[in-house]
This record gives C-alpha cells, structure tokens and sequence, in this order.
C-alpha cells in the first residue's frame, strides 16, 4: 500500500432500490437506502457504523463489499477502484474482504459438517497448504476445540456458531471484515464473549473492522471512530471517544440519550425525539431529521445540510453547529 | 408493604418434547406488590416467559403443563380456575403486551375491530360507545389523529405504533396488572425510549402493578423498583433494583452487569470485556448442584452436588448460592 491511497475509500456512495411494485398504489420512487456516503478508513482502523433499522447501514456495507452494485459513487480499497475490476480479479480481491454475520444460524449451511463449511474459502482460493491443519488452527483461533469439525450447526449453541462465522471470515487472513451485527443474536452472556475474540483477533491480526450495530454501548467499546447514519446519509462521523463526549448532531445526542443505562442515579436529560424515521423512498426535503428533530429551526426545512468539519476529525451535517 | 396483587408459589412448569421431559420454570416464587414494577431478567430459554404466560394460563397444553405451585391473585388460585373462570381475568383483571408488536396484531382487521373486542366482551357497551372510548385510548397512548387510526390496518403502521395500540389494548379494561413480555425489544432505540416512558406514565396515572419480562438489565435500572433474575428455570436473585445492581450478591447476577459495556466507560488498549464463559444449559441437561456451577468462577465441590438455598441478607434481598456475598 502506498501513502497516497487510503486503505479503503469510499466516496458518495449511494445505493437505490427499485420501488416495491404495489398493485393499485402508483410508487415510482426508489428506495434510497444509502444516499451519498463518504468516508476512509485506514489500516487497522475501526469504524463504527450506528443508526436506526432501515437506515441504510447494512446496505452501505454490502454495497462497499460489491455484494451489492452500487447506483452511484466509487469504493477505493488499496488504491483500487472495487469498480473497474473483473469478475476473477474481484473474486481475487475478496480474499481480503469478509463478511461476518448477524445470525449465525441462518448464515452457515445446516447440512455441512463445521470442518466442510471452514474448508470452503481455502477450496474456493486454491490454497496450496495442508487444509486439513489450517481448519484446526482457525477452530483454535476462535476458541472451539478441534472436535467440532465434525458437528452440524444444530448441534452448536449461538455463541460457538458466530465463532464459526468469524472463523470462516479470517480463513485467508483478511485485512478488512465487516461485522454486521455480529452479537445482536446473541445471550448477553455470550455477546462479551464475542467481542473478547474480535479485540484479540484484531490485536493479533491487525485487521480493519467495518463494525456495523445500534448498540451504542458496543460501539463506544469496540470503535475507535464512529459514524452515525440516518436515512442513508452520515450525518455525524468523530472518534468514539469525542462522538460520545461531545455529540454534536441531535440525532447522535437522541440516540445516546435513549441508551437505557446501569447508572441511573444520574438521570440524563432528556433530548425528547418524536415520531418514527421517515419512508427512505419519500424522504422529508431540507435536513432529514428535521420532521423528528426538537431543536429544528425554519432553514433546516428548506435545505440540506453539508457534513463539515467542526474540530479535527469531526464532522457533522447540521445548521446549528456551523456556528 | 404494599398490598400484595399477584402471589406465585413454587411454581413449576414442564414441557415434553420428543427428546423428553424437562423443567422449564424449576420452583420460582415471587409477589408483586400493588402499584410497583418488578422486573423478571434473565437470557433466552430462563423461563421468564414462560413463567409470565403460566399466569395467565396461556401455555398450550400439551406440551406445557403446569405440575405444581399456586398463582394467587385477589383471593384466587388462578390455576384451579375453569376456562370460563380465566377468560374473565384475562383483558380485564390483567392485560398483557408481548414482544413483536408486528405479529400480535391481526393483519385482516382494523385496529378499531381489534380494539373494541376487549372492550365488547368484558364492559356492557355498545359497538359505538366501544369505538368512542378506543379513540380516547389511542389518545392516551399518545398517536396522533385516534379516528382515522382505528380505520387503519396494522400494516399501515410502524412498529412502534403498533407496540403504542398493543398497549392500548392491554390498558382498555383498566386491569391491576399489565404483564409485559419484552415490549420494546424489537424497537429501535429512540422508539424504545418513548414507549419505556409512556409504560412509565401510564403506571403512575392508573395505579396498576406491572410485571416487567426482560433480558436487559439498562432497561431494567430505568423503570423496575425490584428485579428477579432467573437462569435455567429459576430465580437466582432478587432486590430491589438499585441495591442490587450496585451490589450483585449471584456470581450470574454479577457476570451479567460487568459483560455489559457501560455507555461512557473508556476502553483501555487491551482491555476485555468480563465474560461469563461457557454457555446457557439446554433444559434437558441442566448441570446438578446449583445450575450455574459449570460457569462459576467460584464453584467448589458443594456447588456441583448440593443445590444452594436462598439466602437472605435482608428483608428484601435472597439469593441462591453457597458463598457469602462478601466472597465473590
């Protein structure tokens, strides 16, 4: 990687939906599920991306991984343009670019053996080693004793499964894995688990995590920078520790508010939020949240705000906080 | 005390499944107090739900059966009464909201034809009288523009209005108690904070008793006055809310607080969160001793064979474990 490339791009991204065809109803909009996204992010960085269902967030991230093609705009990994490649070179480009998901349950094969669906990656990208032995290390990597390989995913508990899935995620040694809800599933009890083994694996394998959740309290945790999505856009994007400390956006402030929390005694006040997040295919004109927001003014109504820097680091795309 | 509303007593509930029999409420014991919110906590497959439908008699039996225990309410074994007997407790005397708002309403009706049965079948009015105080429900329950909702289809509406009417629904007949089983878990956040608060309002203004079925303890902290916790078919724990949060005296209890990261905890390099190791028991393989032993830090040889009993450390705190809540 040279200096002058980011490690991964992504620049105005957007990703429109064809409308959904209702008998009677006359919807020719699309679904604007992500709409203009611009962000870097740099090796062994992770970036945390919040907000509420039907924001857009899991979109954005599967769009970024072209498991899904874009409408518009570009994602630049290594300096490489996700877009000009080929089938094979893309394919290719993979190895380095993972997935893990939310429900373990849904995303590993329940007819194959543990062994087969680990062995998988390593078939698909013709590894030259002992496969058999790189199978045993991964289970080792993620904590499962090496008998599992021969057991169903209905014999496994949600927890040892989501090893799984990040197990087959680090097969090829990826630099970038996007996490898609990867506890959300998951006990309590077995959430601080998985998390444990995401921080030791991104400790001993440096990689870059696309960390996608609306748990605020994970996030803070696990994140070293964070951006907020609503209806598509970012509209806020600051490292963890000052996106908490100092949350600009009042949707970012709602959200933190609303984090139901251990410590009680201090009872936080309140930035009361009203209504639901509007249909994605019919988005409110002017700043998004304006139809939620309890500090809106007139101009916020009328125009969109850009996302701007504020401090270093922190953008946010808000008329009250231009100052 | 208060007034003692709903009395459960060494309640049991079994399941038989084709790999067998087992206890998926093993003995829990509680009251709840006229006017306050206690919280039942606890992960998937403790029994909390379980144990909430067993209440109201809800459970299709075969395959659960209720083997032992009493449910008293007023002066009332509810488990000795007849299907006739319950259907007049049910909506009226206690009203419940479940988890997925999205799939407890019925799609082919209007929300004002849902909302009057309850108030049909237990208050003598007629069909306008019944729509005219659903409007006013709907009002309560804060959604805007009551009238044109209750000509509206359940699709027509977002999750969290649907959770708004389920509520409604619960509330129509003015019950004492309002069982509430995981009520926001399938909102989002800002949507969640809005309903906690209208559960909140809505308990202060009408007096009634609510029992809480949770499996996160923020939001437990936010509006329950006593907790239960449960693991593996039994409680674990209980006390009022902020005793118990701030002094867990379980070892589960304990794991469960600190696996949590706390909103404003900064992050140490190399810091991990504390895990509970090791998962939930199946029902069908539930260790002996105490059930929690195999992922104690501090089980012993006792905890493996000898099942703790409940501990008291004061009036309102019990326990069930073998070490002193100093030790762990």
């Amino acid at each position: 990687m040279t200096d002058n490339h980011p490690f991964l791009e992504v620049r105005n991204l957007k990703k429109y939906f064809p409308p959904r065809k209702i008998i009677l109803e006359n919807n020719t909009a699309p679904v604007r599920a992500v709409d203009g996204i611009s962000f870097t992010l740099k090796e062994g960085e992770t970036l945390g991306l919040v907000g509420e269902s039907g924001c857009g967030k899991s979109t954005a991230a599967r769009t970024i991984l072209r498991l899904e093609p874009p409408t518009s705009g570009s994602v630049h990994f290594k300096g490489k343009n996700l877009a000009s490649l080929s089938e094979t070179e893309l394919r290719n480009q993979r190895k380095e670019m993972q997935i893990i998901f939310q429900d373990p349950f849904s995303s590993i094969n329940p007819r194959r053996k543990i062994g087969d669906v680990l062995r998988e990656p390593f078939a698909i990208h013709g590894f030259k080693g002992n496969v058999s032995e790189a199978v045993m290390e991964l289970l080792d990597q993620v904590g499962l004793s090496p008998d599992y390989v021969d057991r169903y995913s209905h014999e496994m508990s949600g927890g040892q499964l989501q090893r799984v899935g990040i197990a087959r995620a680090i097969a090829l040694n990826p630099t970038l894995v996007v996490a898609d809800e990867p506890v959300s599933a998951l006990d309590v009890s077995i959430q601080a688990q998985i998390i444990n083994l995401m921080i030791d694996l991104r400790e001993k394998i440096g990689i870059a995590f696309l960390f996608i959740s609306h748990d605020m309290s994970i996030v803070e945790y696990f994140c070293d920078r964070v951006a907020v999505m609503y209806l598509g856009k970012i509209v806020e994007i600051a490292s963890s520790e000052e996106i908490y400390k100092n949350p600009e956006h009042p949707y970012t402030e709602a959200l933190l508010n609303a984090v139901p929390g251990l410590d009680s005694g201090l009872k936080k006040q309140k930035l009361k939020v009203r209504g639901d997040i509007p249909d994605p295919s019919n988005p409110p004109q002017g700043c998004s949240f304006h139809t939620r927001c309890p500090l809106k003014e007139k101009q916020c109504e009328e125009m969109e705000p850009a996302l701007k820097e504020i401090t270093p680091g922190h953008h946010v795309a808000c008329f009250l906080k231009e100052g | 005390m208060s007034q003692i509303e709903l009395d459960i007593r060494n309640l049991k509930v079994s399941f038989s499944t084709p790999q067998g029999n087992f206890l998926a409420v093993n003995g829990i014991n509680f009251q709840l107090h006229s006017g306050e919110t206690l919280a039942l906590v606890g992960e998937s497959g403790c029994g909390k739900t379980v144990s909430a439908l067993s209440i109201l008699r809800l459970l299709p039996e075969p395959p659960a059966k209720i083997i032992s225990g009493e449910i008293i309410f007023g002066n009332r074994n509810l488990l000795s009464l007849n299907t006739k007997q319950m259907r007049e407790i049910r909506g009226k005397e206690i009203g419940m909201i479940f988890q997925d708002p999205m799939t407890s309403l019925n799609p082919v009706l209007t929300i004002g034809e849902q909302l009057i049965e309850t108030l049909l079948r237990h208050k003598s009015l007629n069909k306008k009288e019944a729509l005219k105080i659903s409007a006013q429900l709907l009002g309560k329950v804060e959604l805007p523009s009551p009238e044109e909702k209750l000509k509206q289809y359940p699709h027509q509406l977002s999750g969290g209005m649907r959770q708004r009417i389920m509520i409604a629904m619960a509330l129509a007949c003015e019950p004492k108690i309002l069982i509430a089983d995981e009520p926001t878990t399938a909102l989002d956040v800002l949507i969640q904070a809005q309903i906690l608060e209208l559960l909140e309002n809505l308990k202060r203004e009408t007096g009634m008793s609510m029992l809480l079925i949770t499996h996160d303890l923020g939001i437990v902290t936010e509006i329950a006055e006593r907790v239960i916790v449960m693991y593996a078919g039994e409680g674990v724990e209980t006390g009022p809310t902020k005793e118990l949060i701030n002094n867990p005296h379980h070892p589960y209890t304990k794991g469960l607080i600190a696996s949590r990261p706390h909103l404003g905890s900064t992050r140490e390099k190399g810091h991990r969160l504390t895990e509970i190791s090791g998962s939930v028991p199946t029902p069908h393989q539930r260790p002996t001793g105490c059930t929690f032993h195999p992922r104690c830090d501090w089980s012993s040889e006792q905890c493996k064979t000898q099942k703790p009993l409940l501990q008291n450390t004061n009036q309102k705190r019990k326990f069930s474990c073998h070490l002193q809540p100093e030790s762990i």
